[in-house]
């Protein structure tokens, strides 16, 4: 099912923010959404949140076979897949540009990188190996795939552990987990990849842009790096030009970008650690957040606060002096209540602005501002036969 | 600063009393629900065969042609008729046509054809034109058209032969479902509290400022990008507001319904019509004025409606 298409007054407003420094969620250009890594009760089960961008990645390991060109090193077998839970874009079992796309990149970030030492994966050499295998999902697409699908797949592979063996000549046991405890797998480095999208010919970047900005982009650059500040792969897609110094810059906040989510994932990886060894609850029962009604739980939105004052003081200053308070809300109906009433409509357009204060009076607002706050309660103005079910 | 206060209370269930009888009359049936057990019927769309028995495949109404049953759904993509204006974005600029979203399975067509040239003239098509074709309409433009055909693969193919359709200009597009939109003579309306609207039969609504006079010319190539006037934007931010409260309640969409939920918005402020209190009273005073209308023998005015519900009130 094909998405409906962006508007052209909505790619107005995008482009036109993005010009202004502004972006829809209220972040800096160069911030990133809050991220936030849950394990699961098995090892290598991870569930990473960027925003509202959910991927899940699951890591198993099979005794198999080793290619023939290389005898003594372990498979890695990385597969992405976009579910339609996660946008009525995608359909099941359809190739589309950006699933290739994305798989490609996470190969090239994780596999070329040589991120997994592959020669402890090696049991019997030329028989046996382990292949490794990362399953990401997508379960819900808000923009930025690609950096919480990296992100998921390292936490998933630094959380794996895979069952102990031994070998005594040719024959291999392979231990439970309750016989003998797992080892977790050998990881050099985390490459975590970054994305910046570009906007207007390459003139204006944003970092870990959300599901609208994506849609208006002009380009796109992926920056995979570690913490040591080492480049794993970069990829620009989208054709745009860009300049040497731009790349360089992105590799700055790249790295800034990347320590921090390092940070974060050796934290969460540490928590968890703890939890299991205290015996404490862990799984994602433990950490996803109950939604029951009677609790309230909002995201902080963050308000532009730089000029409050003068802008208040301004706005105070241009009223007329306040009438006496009234004493009761207005009951816009029964159960909502309102006090005060807004100040005069700002909304208008410059040549109306003398037509205005003729027309305020029969609006219902007026530029009085009245800071009394009331508790509403359920009064019946008008008369009713049924009784009210509430006291 | 206005402070809004809700407290949590039960939702009362509108019943209208008087429409409760034709609802008696329709065979609604979930997916899942067995549609009957004989086994003569001919099986249509939106059902399946489970041992024997007919069952439902979709959420709908039950509809029987003979020996025909077939389920047709309350939710549901637009499935295009001949005759049916529609209002469409542009998706995509293709060699002789351009490709059409307008809330169906597939993009719809609208070929090169089908379109009136600048001016009126009646010739046909060169290469000229279609290389031309992007100055007309481009990715992004939206349009009213009217369906002309459906092709084998169930696509529409609309044109704008009319001077009434083509390019949309300055005005606000609201979604609503297509099975709640009116079948109409006539979907293009001016209506009397200063703004027209398109009732596209595909769901996309097209509210705009009424034009001052109409350019005869121009054939929906012209759109006027004077600025509009703040009361023109009110009545517009109004009738959305409206629209979408109707919307809500499943309420059949055409031009006497908006204005009589109009009308029964004025005493509110445009920002509230959409608080769940006021969307319920709208809904009420809007139905009881249709059913006045249908009751009285002679076209009911603003007065003749409002009198005859408060003797509806209880």
């Amino acid at each position: 099912m094909r998405d409906t298409p962006l508007s052209n007054c909505e790619r107005r407003f995008l482009l036109k923010a993005v010009e202004e420094k502004k972006r829809l969620d209220g972040r800096q250009t160069y911030d990133y959404r809050n991220i936030k890594i849950t394990f699961g009760t098995d090892y290598g089960c991870c569930i990473v949140e960027l925003g509202r961008t959910r991927v899940l990645c699951q890591v198993s390991c099979e005794l198999v076979p080793p290619k023939d060109s290389r005898p003594t090193e372990g498979i890695m077998f990385f597969n992405l897949e976009l579910s339609p839970m996660a946008s009525p874009a995608f359909e099941p079992n359809r190739q589309s540009e950006l699933l290739v796309m994305l798989n490609r990149q996470l190969e090239r970030c994780l596999r070329n990188s040589k991120c997994i030492d592959t020669e402890s994966l090696c049991v019997v050499s030329g028989e046996k190996v382990w292949q490794i295998r990362v399953d990401v999902h997508v379960l819900n697409h808000d923009g930025n795939l690609m950096d919480a699908a990296s992100i998921a797949a390292i936490s998933a592979l630094s959380h794996f552990r895979r069952p102990d063996v031994a070998i005594q000549g040719r024959d291999i046991t392979v231990f439970s987990p309750e016989e003998r405890d797992p080892i977790p797998l050998s990881i050099y480095h985390m490459p975590i990849c970054v994305s910046f999208a570009f906007f207007l010919q390459g003139s204006y970047l944003l970092v870990d842009p959300c599901e609208r900005e994506e849609r208006v982009k002009d380009g796109l650059l992926v920056i995979a790096m570690n913490k040591h500040r080492e480049i794993c792969s970069i990829q620009s897609s989208g054709g745009i030009m860009l300049l040497k110094d731009q790349v360089l810059r992105c590799s700055k906040i790249a790295s800034v970008k990347v320590s921090e989510i390092t940070e974060l994932i050796n934290k969460a990886l540490e928590n968890d650690r703890k939890i299991r060894k205290e015996g404490g609850k862990f799984g994602f029962a433990e950490s996803m957040p109950k939604e029951r009604i009677t609790a309230l739980k909002r995201d902080e939105a963050p308000v532009e606060m730089t000029d409050v004052q003068e802008t208040a003081s301004e706005i105070v200053n241009r009223t007329e002096t306040p009438t006496e308070a009234v004493s009761s809300p207005v009951l816009v109906a029964m159960g909502t209540a309102q006090v005060g009433e807004g100040i005069v409509n700002s909304w208008g357009l410059d040549e109306d602005e003398e037509d205005e204060p003729q027309t305020e009076d029969t609006k219902t607002g007026s530029s009085n501002c009245k800071h009394t706050l009331y508790i509403c309660s359920e009064k019946k103005k008008r008369k009713s036969t049924k009784p009210s079910k509430r006291k | 600063m206005a402070v809004e206060m809700r407290l949590p209370a039960v939702h009362k269930p509108i019943s209208l009393a008087a429409s409760q009888s034709n609802r008696d009359d329709k065979h609604l049936v979930v997916p899942g629900d067995v549609i009957t057990s004989d086994t003569g019927f001919m099986r249509g769309h939106g059902t399946y065969m489970d041992e024997d028995r007919l069952t439902a495949s979709v959420a709908g109404e039950v509809e029987r042609v003979n020996k025909l049953i077939c389920v047709r759904p309350l939710k549901t993509r637009y499935n295009g008729e001949v005759g049916d204006v529609v209002i469409g974005r542009i998706t995509e600029v293709q060699q002789k046509r351009w490709k059409v979203e307008t809330n169906s399975r597939l993009d719809s067509v609208l070929l090169l054809s089908s379109v009136n040239l600048p001016g009126g003239e009646l010739r046909r098509r060169s290469a000229q034109d279609e290389l031309a074709m992007r100055d007309y309409l481009q990715e992004g433009d939206l349009i009213s058209a009217e369906v002309q055909s459906i092709f084998s693969d169930g696509a529409l193919s609309l044109h704008t032969r009319s001077l009434k359709y083509g390019k949309l200009g300055q005005g606000v597009l609201v979604l609503v479902s297509p099975s709640i939109v009116k079948r109409q003579k006539t979907h293009f309306h001016n209506l009397p509290c200063g703004a027209s609207i398109i009732l596209g039969n595909n769901g996309y609504v097209w509210l705009y400022p009424t034009p001052g006079h109409q350019d005869e010319e121009a054939g929906g190539y012209y759109t006027s990008m004077e600025p509009v006037s703040l009361s023109d934007r009110e009545v517009i931010s109004r009738l959305r507001n409206c629209l979408l409260a109707l919307a809500a309640h499943k309420v059949l969409l055409y031009d006497t319904s908006v204005l009589y939920c109009y009308e029964a918005s004025l005493t509110h402020q445009i920002k509230d019509i959409l608080k769940p209190e006021i969307i319920g009273r709208a809904r009420c005073v809007t139905s009881r004025a249709q059913l006045a209308c249908a009751n009285m023998a002679v076209p009911a005015t603003t007065n003749d409606y409002k009198k005859s519900a408060e003797s509806y009130e209880t």
